[in-house]
């Protein structure tokens, strides 16, 4: 044990890793508000580059070093923290949480912001990033030993896929609530079009399926989201339009019940704090989710399209899955060999 | 026949095509089709019922409600403790001294929580979940195999009502575009169905990839859980695990009566029990000696010899993580504890000698029982054993709680009274309901105390036990290989994609051809967009193909819904999709 490499960890983790996250959240949320809101590109489709101005070119690419100097500061967090208790640092539900953080930025920095170009999911990643960090210092435990009846390497691999799994999961999570709001408002949106119907994500034609095999296709939107905008000529209209664009996509969703809904969504799991912890934690953590959720209610009309998020939402859950399928068989490989049972 | 853009315009129509889809496509979620004759008379209510309820059971819809109410039972399984692994916990949690209360408590009691996974509810809905899979899976084996040795793609007659679709002018001959095209895709890998092979009049090639990988992997997922099934419900059958202590330096023979505790299942025989003697030789445990990580060991091993029946001996070191194999059964170590080696004497002369596996308590002692009932009234001892109780300034010990046994000090409490030996006891437990408490004292290691008038308690030495698990689970193959096949087909069922694609060259009057492509998928529509792009490219390479007026594809898009809608109107459509150009699921292009 050594009590500097320890305190260093801990300033590693907040505030200097904490505090990069929180200016690349809010850079990255405001280079999504400042960019124009044209027709949302089309399902995996070319980038939709920043073209809000100087001012979104700027936010984004501050918000972009801050996240990977986060990235670093959080990677170096692992290792000094690491070093300070001699072991891997995956032992509690601290370490884990804070893998799991260092996972969902990496994941978007690398798959989303640099592969598929894709800035404007980056902000809530950071969003999610941060609010696990908050949760991990809920859990916050000095750098310690670890039982010798841990450490095997069963543990290792189980561990390690576990938390990367969970961080992935953590980023679909995010992807499939901004979906949600996002295809609420487009469908309210097209509903109110000339000629709209309601569904913005449904099956794909049958009309080739000639064998009688039950498969069910994956939903994506076929008209390309808000092609019926494209006919009324876009490109003309000002920012008059683009307001009025926005409201009308927030007006799709009632704020109050997304907040008594998060609220209501978040306590079937936050009772625990309740119980462990009383009524503050489990206010503190509930209250946040709300909080997050109103925040993403305002950037609905900024998000990328219901299907774009389908499809990322999907391809994270994809890979995810697997791993932790895998991790999951390796924990009962593990505590098989360990204590002779499955779990 | 073709229209100016050389692709076929909707109001085209072929003369003797045969096996081109005007058929209306089926619908996602066909209506149940009523059978002609109704059963009457009074079967006819159990019969429809039955009916009614098996078309219940395999709908994909039902299994996921099934599996999710399993999933939150597995939930709360990890909040309220499990009878089977810490039975002294639910029982506490019944008499309300922990936990929600009684009366909550009744409530777990009455959903069978405290063994969720034994619970009839829990069974019931697993017998439930296989039935349904099994009702689904065999139609759905039966429609696969079929796909995989006969099924070609139907040709396509409007290629421009496909989400993806490009148009391409080469200098070649039809013919040539189409050998070199039809090569691509079958390096490719994809199945063909070639227009002029079926004596079509049109140029067309159907193709069709990602059948086998998608379906065939979901399949494998699930038929994997047959496997997992027979393993589990095997291995609880034919399983067995006993726990023992054994003290330094004794042994214990795998018979039934020699372990603590055991769980059999309902197969396993005495015979099967392989009578090994296990001695253990040497325990070694050690701990991060500060008091903030108190408890953490960080050593924790045994040495023991084995004596199997035939006579052979092995010796072994068997630490936490690592399980020794004796004929097929594991022997894991566990647990421990401290064994004091306790005298009393009364009167000058020894009444009780013996040494005791002591069990480890939360509050960092050893217990264990003295019970003398020679004398009269019977005397008895409620032991805890403080490893390391260093005295502090005022000669007192302070029971620190640590485990280390550098200043080992047992805590004795004398009672008298009726020990009411003639029911079963824990000899761990003193049974004090009809005894009276008449002292207590602490006896630090090597001492003697006379802790009464005339009673002395000595203390000369401070040995250990440790606990083993013998398990015995022949299933463990079985469930690896379950598990195997769960993942192997998981992948391919996660990201394999069925997709069908078409390409029609068509003579352009010039001695050149105009090539369509046009693709549609099933899932994964983001990936299949890529892998669009990059074959509508390759094809184009092969064929020297360059692409004429490429739209956007929005605008493609809008125009197809326009002219579909156009079409649906003008040939009576089903009922309610006219109207909808936006809405290609229900209305064909006829
Ligand atoms: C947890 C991972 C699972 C996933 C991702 C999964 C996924 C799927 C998929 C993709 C289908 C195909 C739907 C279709 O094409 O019609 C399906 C069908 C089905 N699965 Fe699962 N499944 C899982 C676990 C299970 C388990 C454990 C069971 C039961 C033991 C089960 C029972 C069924 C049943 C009954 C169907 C309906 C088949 C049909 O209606 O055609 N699934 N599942």
């Amino acid at each position: 044990m050594n009590p500097e490499l320890a305190d260093l960890s801990r300033t590693l983790f907040s505030p200097v890793a904490l505090g990069l996250f929180l200016v690349a959240t809010l850079g990255y949320l405001y280079a999504m508000a400042v960019t124009k809101v044209a027709v949302p590109a089309t399902d995996g489709g070319e980038a939709a580059d920043v073209s809000g101005g100087s001012s979104g070119r700027t936010a984004l690419r501050i918000a972009t070093a801050a996240a990977v100097l986060g990235a670093i500061a959080l990677a170096a967090h692992i290792v000094v923290r690491g070093m300070a208790s001699g072991r891997m640092p995956l032992g509690n539900m601290f370490e884990f949480s804070t893998i799991m953080a260092l996972t969902i930025v990496v994941a978007g920095l690398v798959v989303f912001q640099w592969r598929l170009h894709r800035p404007e999911v980056m902000g809530f990643l950071l969003l999610g990033t941060v609010l696990t960090m908050g949760a991990a210092l809920l859990v916050y435990s000095e750098p310690g030993p670890l039982m010798p009846i841990l450490s095997t390497a069963w543990r290792a691999i189980h561990v390690s896929a576990i938390v990367f799994a969970a961080g992935l999961f953590t980023v679909s999570f995010v992807f499939a609530s901004l979906y949600l709001l996002r295809d609420t408002a487009e469908r309210h949106l097209r509903a109110s079009l000339p000629g709209g119907s309601v569904g913005a994500a449904r099956a794909v034609d049958l009309g080739d399926v000639d064998d009688g095999l039950g498969t069910v296709p994956q939903r994506q939107s076929p008209d390309d989201d808000l092609s019926a905008l494209d006919g009324q000529d876009m490109d003309g209209l000002e920012d008059e339009v683009n307001a009025d664009y926005r409201s009308r996509m927030r007006a799709a969703i009632n704020p109050y019940r997304l907040a008594a809904g998060t609220f209501v969504g978040t306590s079937a799991v936050a009772w625990v704090f309740w119980v462990t912890d009383g009524p503050t934690r489990f206010l503190s953590v509930t209250v946040t989710m709300v909080a997050a959720s109103l925040v993403a209610w305002w950037f609905v009309p900024y998000l990328p399209s219901a299907s774009t998020l389908d499809a990322m939402a999907y391809r994270t859950i994809a890979f995810a899955f697997p791993i932790w399928t895998f991790a999951v068989i390796s924990g009962a490989i593990w505590a098989e060999q360990s204590w002779g049972r499955y779990w | 026949m073709s229209g100016p853009d050389g692709r076929l315009s909707a109001t085209d129509t072929l003369p003797g095509v045969t096996k081109v889809d005007s058929a209306p496509p089926p619908q996602a979620n066909p209506p149940v089709r009523r059978g002609p004759r109704r059963p009457k008379g009074p079967w006819s209510f159990v019969v429809a019922s039955a009916r009614m309820g098996w078309r219940w059971l395999t709908r994909m819809k039902t299994a996921l409600i099934i599996l999710g109410i399993l999933g939150v039972i597995t939930l709360l399984a990890t909040v309220v403790p499990q009878e089977p692994n810490v039975a002294a916990t639910v029982a506490d949690w019944r008499s309300g001294e922990a936990g929600p209360g009684v009366v909550v408590s009744q409530v777990i009691d009455l959903f069978g929580l405290y063994d969720a996974y034994g619970s009839p509810l829990f069974l019931a809905l697993l017998l439930l979940l296989f039935l349904s899979l099994t009702a689904c899976l065999i139609p759905r084996i039966r429609a696969f195999a079929r796909l995989a040795r006969r099924g070609r793609p139907p040709l396509s007659r409007h290629l421009d009502s496909h989400p993806h679709h490009i148009a391409m002018q080469s200098p070649r001959r039809p013919d040539e575009v189409r050998a070199d095209v039809t090569a691509l895709l079958t390096r490719r890998r994809w199945r063909l169905r070639a227009a002029t092979a079926d004596g079509l009049g049109h140029d067309q090639v159907a193709a069709e990839k990602g059948i086998i990988a998608r379906e065939g992997g979901s399949l494998v997922f699930h038929l994997s859980f047959y496997l997992l099934l027979v393993g589990i419900v095997a291995g609880q059958l034919l399983q067995f695990v006993g726990q023992v202590g054994v003290i330094e330096g004794q042994s214990v023979a795998d018979t039934p009566a020699a372990y603590w505790n055991v769980e059999a299942g309902r197969w396993f025989e005495f015979d099967d029990h392989r009578g090994f003697n296990l001695q253990l030789d040497e325990f070694r445990v050690d701990w991060v000696r500060s008091l903030e990580f108190a408890g953490q060991p960080s050593l924790f091993e045994a040495d023991v010899t084995v004596t199997e029946e035939d006579g052979s001996v092995r010796s072994d070191t068997i630490a936490g993580n690592v399980p020794m194999v004796v004929d097929d059964f594991k022997v894991h170590l566990l647990d421990w504890g401290y064994a004091p080696v306790l005298q009393v004497a009364v009167d000058g002369e020894v009444v009780w000698e013996g040494t005791q596996a002591a069990q480890g308590t939360d509050q960092g002692f050893f217990r264990t029982a003295i019970k003398v009932p020679a004398e009269d009234p019977d005397i008895g001892f409620q032991v805890g054993v403080y490893p390391y109780a260093p005295d502090n300034d005022d000669g007192v010990p302070n029971f620190t709680g640590a485990p280390w046994p550098d200043a080992p000090v047992a805590v004795v409490a004398m009672y008298e009274g009726d020990l009411a030996l003639t029911s079963a006891q824990n000899v761990n437990i003193l049974d004090t309901s009809r005894m009276e408490l008449a002292t207590t004292a602490f006896v630090r290691l090597g001492e003697t105390v006379e802790v009464a008038d005339g009673v002395e308690v000595s203390f000369p030495e401070l040995r250990t036990w440790a606990g083993f698990q013998v398990s015995y689970r022949p299933t463990v193959p079985v469930l690896l290989a379950g598990a195997l096949l769960l993942l192997v087909g998981l992948v391919p069922a996660l990201y394999a994609y069925r997709r069908r694609l078409w390409v029609e060259v068509v003579a352009d009057g010039d001695g050149g051809t105009l090539v369509t492509v046009a693709g549609r998928t099933f899932q994964r529509a983001d990936a299949f967009g890529r892998e669009f792009d990059e074959l509508a490219g390759r094809i184009a390479e092969v064929a020297d193909a360059t692409p004429v007026a490429t739209p956007r594809r929005h605008d493609a898009d809008d125009t197809t819904a326009t002219q579909r809608a156009a079409t649906v109107s003008a040939t009576a459509a089903p009922s309610g999709v006219g109207t909808r150009p936006d809405q290609p699921t229900d209305s064909a292009s006829s």
